[in-house]
């Protein structure tokens, strides 16, 4: 991929200078230590602070829900999986598809600025190296845009090195006790910090479940009980909305491979009810499988 | 100086661990933080980490603490008991960082009329041993928030650490207990101590709190808190932040009362009765952070509300952090009028 930072920097500059849009949303390094962070600029002038690079990894999708309420059109650089997330919203009426100027960007694979961190840190124990691919693009079968108005770089091949749901065939595998016995050990980790809900573009939800506190439907305190009703709960959410983005599994500070309980809800789905990947395509009045009702529906479950 | 070989490592932390909980730097997986040794985890002992990912305050302020149990009978009502831990623990080490991350959470807890006995019971039952940091790491700044990572403040023990050998400095009454404990396993030596490296990454905070009393308003917060996402990282993973919320688990007829971390990040922690939310928004929430750490924390307890640690520098899922908010808020010009 030849360097699309030029690129970036034109389109964001003219969309802003010729009135298309009121904001851009991208990319910058960081002042203070040269990273990459997600960056909003208003005028065009800005636009020479805006990059694209191989640590482009956060979705700025869900970025958007901080201007749901507002009238303001927006510029946004999407890689494949960014660009789903704005089918999210779109779809579940959070952000209309008119407001929006969608700059997609081939995604070559991004590497895990936090994970190189965390292994110079000396904070983490094992921690994968710089030169590795990020591991939420490790199973990325959409790495280019699904939903622009303009497109950037070539197209590129699915990355998916392993067999699509080994991770989740091998949890099936287990008996029903070893299988709660690994999610009670996992969830145990958890320190309710929310990131993963508040990183992902399917919890969009204004007021969530999670914060309501009359009544309490989750318990406060970080006990297994607790702590496995708030996963089972946000899996079942987003279920059949997950467009498998991976960041929740990035941001979680106790790396907690989150990403299983999502994946093995995309198999089920898909299977149940589809074919069906969410957030693959923006037709009028679609919705997700769990969303909507059909009289084929399977339900062996009804006795 | 008394001392030990870093070989014998494990039978020094048998020996401690023989009487007393003794709390080690522990790799958990993709994690670190301090658990409680023991022989069948050796492999995980990770003393060549420079910091746990997850900070020992836990063990003085657990995340989720149970503080009575009650019962209810017709119009009867039972209460039974507290559940403050009163046992004896040792924080085995203990980096300046963290002893400093202490020191700010007695200042809470301890030393400003209400005494919290939850807290205090679990402070006093703990012994500190203190290490070195001879290497800081990429990411710390303590130096900078006025920590000495050579330093002996908050430590009972100080281990002063070369490359074979671990000086062993007791500095109170606690360390000289455990010193006496350890007598046999201890021989004396002399050390030569190595300098440490001191921190490459600095930030400057002076006359920050003074400004900040002007910047309420300051439209850097909302630039500042564009990307911040409200969820609760920084201040779970922070040493010293202590917000914590008393919740109730009701199973009908009985249940018990529990503290649990809390955090400023979130919509429901500013919530009031009635339904009114002074914090609103999420520049109000992420404004209310930094100041509390950078100007309240300062003027009513004399030291900042962060020790430097720089955990919150590689956890932020947007690279937001205590660094990047100190800088820009340097650069910022105030209106003097």
């Amino acid at each position: 991929m030849g360097d699309l930072t030029p690129e970036v920097q034109r389109i964001a500059g003219n969309l802003l200078s010729q009135g298309q849009v009121d904001l851009v949303l991208g990319w910058a390094k960081a002042p203070s230590n040269g990273q990459s962070v997600p960056a909003c600029i208003r005028q065009a002038e800005q636009a020479g602070r805006l990059i694209f690079d191989q640590y482009c990894i956060h979705n700025l999708a869900t970025g958007l829900l901080d201007h749901r309420d507002s009238s303001e059109r927006i510029g946004i650089f999407v890689k494949g999986c960014d660009s789903r997330g704005i089918v999210r919203l779109a779809e579940d009426g959070q952000f209309p598809r008119e407001r929006l100027y969608i700059v997609g960007i081939c995604c070559p694979g991004m590497k895990d600025q936090a994970a190189c961190d965390r292994a110079a840190s000396g904070l983490f124990g094992e921690t994968a190296g710089d030169s590795e691919l990020a591991g939420k693009c490790r199973q990325c079968a959409h790495p280019n845009p699904v939903i622009y108005d303009e497109l950037l770089g070539d197209q590129q091949p699915p990355f998916l090195n392993d067999v699509r749901f080994s991770d989740v065939q091998r949890i099936e595998a287990m008996g029903i006790g070893e299988r709660g016995e690994f999610f009670s050990q996992i969830f145990s980790k958890c320190i309710r910090c929310y990131a993963c809900r508040n990183i992902c573009v399917a919890c969009n939800c204004r007021q969530c479940i999670f914060d309501e506190t009359r009544p309490q439907w989750v318990g406060r305190s970080t006990s297994a009980a607790d702590n496995m009703m708030y996963h089972a709960f946000r899996a079942m959410h987003v279920a059949g909305r997950c467009v498998e983005c991976g960041e929740c599994e990035r941001v979680c500070p106790a790396g907690l491979p989150l990403m299983l309980l999502n994946r093995k809800l995309i198999k089920d789905i898909d299977q149940l009810f589809g074919p069906y990947e969410a957030g693959l395509s923006l037709e009028e009045g679609a919705r997700p499988p769990l969303s909507s009702y059909r009289v084929e529906d399977p339900d062996p479950f009804v006795r | 100086m008394k001392s030990f070989a870093k070989s014998a490592i494990t039978v020094v932390l048998d020996r401690l661990a023989e009487q007393t909980r003794t709390y080690v730097p522990m790799r958990d997986g993709v994690t670190s933080n301090f658990s409680p040794w023991s022989e069948r985890r050796a492999s995980d002992l990770a003393l060549n980490s420079l910091n746990t990912t997850f900070s020992p305050k836990g063990i003085v302020f657990p995340q989720t603490e149970r503080l009575y149990d009650f019962a209810v009978d017709g119009q009867r009502a039972d209460i039974s008991g507290t559940h403050a831990e009163t046992g004896e623990n040792i924080l085995f080490g203990a980096r300046a960082c963290d002893r400093k991350a202490f020191a700010a959470l007695d200042q809470v807890f301890l030393r400003r009329g209400y005494v919290d006995t939850n807290y205090k019971a679990r402070r006093d039952g703990l012994t500190v041993i203190g290490r070195d940091c001879l290497q800081p790491g990429p990411f710390c700044f303590c130096d900078s928030m006025g920590v000495d990572p050579m330093g002996a403040d908050g430590a009972d023990v100080l281990l002063h650490e070369t490359t074979e050998e671990f000086g062993w400095e007791p500095l109170t009454e606690k360390g000289q207990a455990l010193t006496l404990r350890l007598n046999d396993l201890l021989t004396e030596k002399e050390l030569i101590r190595p300098e440490s490296a001191g921190c490459r990454l600095e930030v400057n905070v002076a006359g920050l709190p003074e400004k900040l009393r002007g910047m309420f308003d300051s439209p850097v917060w909302d630039e500042l808190s564009t990307f911040c996402m409200n969820c609760g990282v920084c201040t779970y993973i922070c040493p010293v932040c202590h917000c914590f919320d008393i919740q109730v688990m009701n199973n009908g007829s009985s249940g018990c009362r529990f503290r649990c971390w809390d955090s400023c990040m979130y919509p429901e922690y500013n919530l009031m009765a009635g339904g009114h939310n002074p914090r609103e928004g999420k520049r109000d929430r992420f404004r209310n952070r930094f100041l509390h750490k950078l100007e309240f924390f300062q003027e009513r307890y004399g030291s900042f509300g962060c020790s430097g640690c720089g955990r919150c520098l590689v956890t932020c899922p947007h690279s937001l952090n205590m660094v990047l908010v100190i800088n820009r808020l340097g650069e910022v010009k105030v209106d003097a009028s």
